[in-house]
């Protein structure tokens, strides 16, 4: 499991942070005495450190230098200054990402996970996506079943992944927007409908006709 | 000062030379004096007295010119008095050290004011600094929370940041020097930022965002650029129509590169749109639609003025607004 290291002064923002990071599936460490922080990283081996810049005492970017020379582990500093000078600085004194607050939970996530891959330490995004009979391949764009293939478009490719990661729940329309807006496709609910209509006729083609199933007044089911 | 100004200037003492020389000579002339002397004594006079105006006429002319050179060459005008060399003459110098008087005070309350701006500023950036602490544990319980409440409660979250975001720019703006940092960058950089800065009060509104050969660098602010393109967004979504469209694309306009942020939304009715850059203007929009603060598109203008970033806006009353955001070159950015 990968373990991230959270520097971060504010008492609740550290432990919702932490809550958050627990259930996303990675260890959280968190450091409550802000006293010789790279001796505390060096005895955890931290994958990862999320460091605030405004600490007590000591601030970040000098303590970014210490920890660099204690840990290899990446750091993303999270600030809420947000002057530019700031990030400039932040990312030549080796930081590996920068992140002002108040940030959203997706986009932090996000940058947590494409850190983690760019360190080599990460997970290699899952390329091939398996539900059921169903396999999609994120790459190509290519779903298949028994042998037969289709492809999809950006916007049936994002829709179907995010269906298919919650095999078996129930994804809201809200939820998919969400997850394609994630995906920098800026829709809005007709187009949804529209992609849909045009993913499930895919589906049909290969022999699915059926696969997703509309829950009424509650979303979409794989 | 020209000579006529001097001489109308002069005419009281001008006179009294003269009715000074025409009793002279009346007594000379009453005391038994020839009337050839008379006449030489009146030439002398006479040439005297030119001289001795004209004299002053090149002198005092030569020293406003002086003054006004001083004046010009001032960056802030009100320190001219402590600029220029004193007077001698001393009437004029009592003159000179009274305006010295009113402007040190001026100077005084000039420095405290600015003191005070700065301090202002300070507190404010600051508070934007320890807001953003609450803002971000808020954003993070939030998650916690069902799907519904979790998008309404993050939506107006949102609302609250963009009210803050621009508190901090319009603070900013008074001194946008400090702040700046021109670098490359994407613009799709810039609008995917500006994007999810408000993408609540898009998605909840219906919106589709389409970008359009977004694939190109401009020189610019980051941070700034990010805010004006915010505040076009939240005007598209406020101001939406029915099946609400926004595109963003992008195109090369010799070196320069053009930005428009085009919506489908009411439009502005025309009379209205030479206001919409001046401070605290509304519209009937606004009115109608409720939530203007009408300081959006000012900061808009101000920022991009500093940014030296072309700033065009076009609409058509009930179908769409464009608005045009041309970026400089790096060679023709001046203030660096």
């Amino acid at each position: 499991m990968q373990k991230i290291m959270i520097i971060e002064d504010d008492p609740v923002i550290r432990e919702e942070l932490a809550l958050l990071l627990e259930n996303e599936g990675y260890t959280a460490l968190v450091i409550k005495r802000f006293t010789d922080i790279p001796a505390q990283a060096a005895r955890v081996h931290p994958n990862l450190i999320l460091l605030d810049i405004g600490l007590p005492g000591k601030d970040g970017f000098s303590l970014c230098a210490a920890l660099r020379k204690a840990v290899p582990a990446p750091i993303i500093f999270v600030t809420s200054r947000d002057a530019g000078a700031d990030e400039v600085r932040a990312l030549s004194l080796g930081g590996d990402d920068y992140i002002t607050k108040p940030y959203s939970v997706p986009v932090l996530l996000a940058r947590i996970k494409a850190v983690l891959r760019r360190s080599g330490g990460g997970p290699e995004q899952a390329d091939l996506l398996e539900a059921g009979e169903l396999r999609l391949s994120m790459a190509k764009g290519v779903v298949s079943s028994g042998g037969k293939a289709i492809e999809l478009s950006r916007n049936e490719l994002r829709i179907l992944a995010c269906l298919m990661v919650h095999t078996g729940q129930i994804v809201s329309r809200a939820d998919l927007i969400d997850a394609l807006w994630d995906n920098r496709i800026y829709i809005d609910d007709n187009t949804l409908s529209v992609n849909m209509t045009r993913l499930r006729g895919k589906l049909a083609e290969i022999g699915l006709p059926d696969a997703i199933k509309t829950r009424r007044g509650m979303g979409y089911q794989l | 000062m020209t000579l006529r100004e001097f001489l109308s200037d002069r005419l009281k003492h001008i006179a009294l030379q003269v009715i000074c020389a025409g009793l002279a000579t009346l007594f000379l002339f009453a005391t038994g004096t020839q009337p050839g002397v008379l006449v030489i004594l009146l030439i002398v006079f006479l040439l005297v007295f030119l001289t001795v105006n004209m004299f002053d006429f090149f002198q005092r002319r030569a020293r406003l010119l002086e003054l006004k050179s001083i004046l010009d060459g001032l960056d802030r005008k009100y320190l001219f008095t402590e600029c220029v060399p004193p007077p001698k003459g001393l009437f004029e110098r009592k003159l000179f050290d009274l305006a010295r008087l009113a402007g040190r005070d001026m100077i005084g309350a000039v420095s405290d004011a600015q003191a005070s701006q700065r301090e202002y500023r300070e507190y404010v950036e600051r508070w934007v600094h320890e807001i953003k602490a609450p803002l971000t544990a808020a954003r993070l319980i939030c998650r916690e929370l069902d799907g519904d409440t979790r998008r309404k409660l993050t939506a107006e979250l949102s609302q609250i940041e963009a009210h803050i975001e621009r508190a901090l720019f319009y603070a900013r703006a008074e001194n946008p020097e400090q702040d700046c940092l021109f670098r490359q960058i994407e613009l799709e950089k810039i609008a995917a930022q500006a994007i999810e800065n408000h993408r609540s009060l898009l998605i909840q509104n219906g919106i589709r965002v389409e970008l359009e050969n977004m694939n190109r660098a401009v020189y610019t602010d980051e941070k700034w650029a990010v805010f004006i393109l915010g505040q076009l967004l939240q005007n598209a979504a406020r101001y939406r129509g029915p099946e609400p469209v926004i595109t963003l694309s992008a195109k090369p306009l010799g070196k320069q590169v053009q930005l428009t942020v085009s919506d489908n939304g009411i439009g502005i009715p025309a009379h209205e749109l030479p206001r919409v850059f001046d401070r605290g203007f509304t519209g009937s929009n606004g009115r109608s639609r409720g939530g203007s603060t009408g300081m959006g598109l000012y900061l808009c203008g101000k920022l991009s003025g500093f940014l030296e970033l072309g700033l065009e806006i076009v609409s058509e009353e009930g179908k769409r607004t464009t608005v045009t955001l041309t970026f400089p070159t790096k060679q023709n950015l001046t203030k660096l």
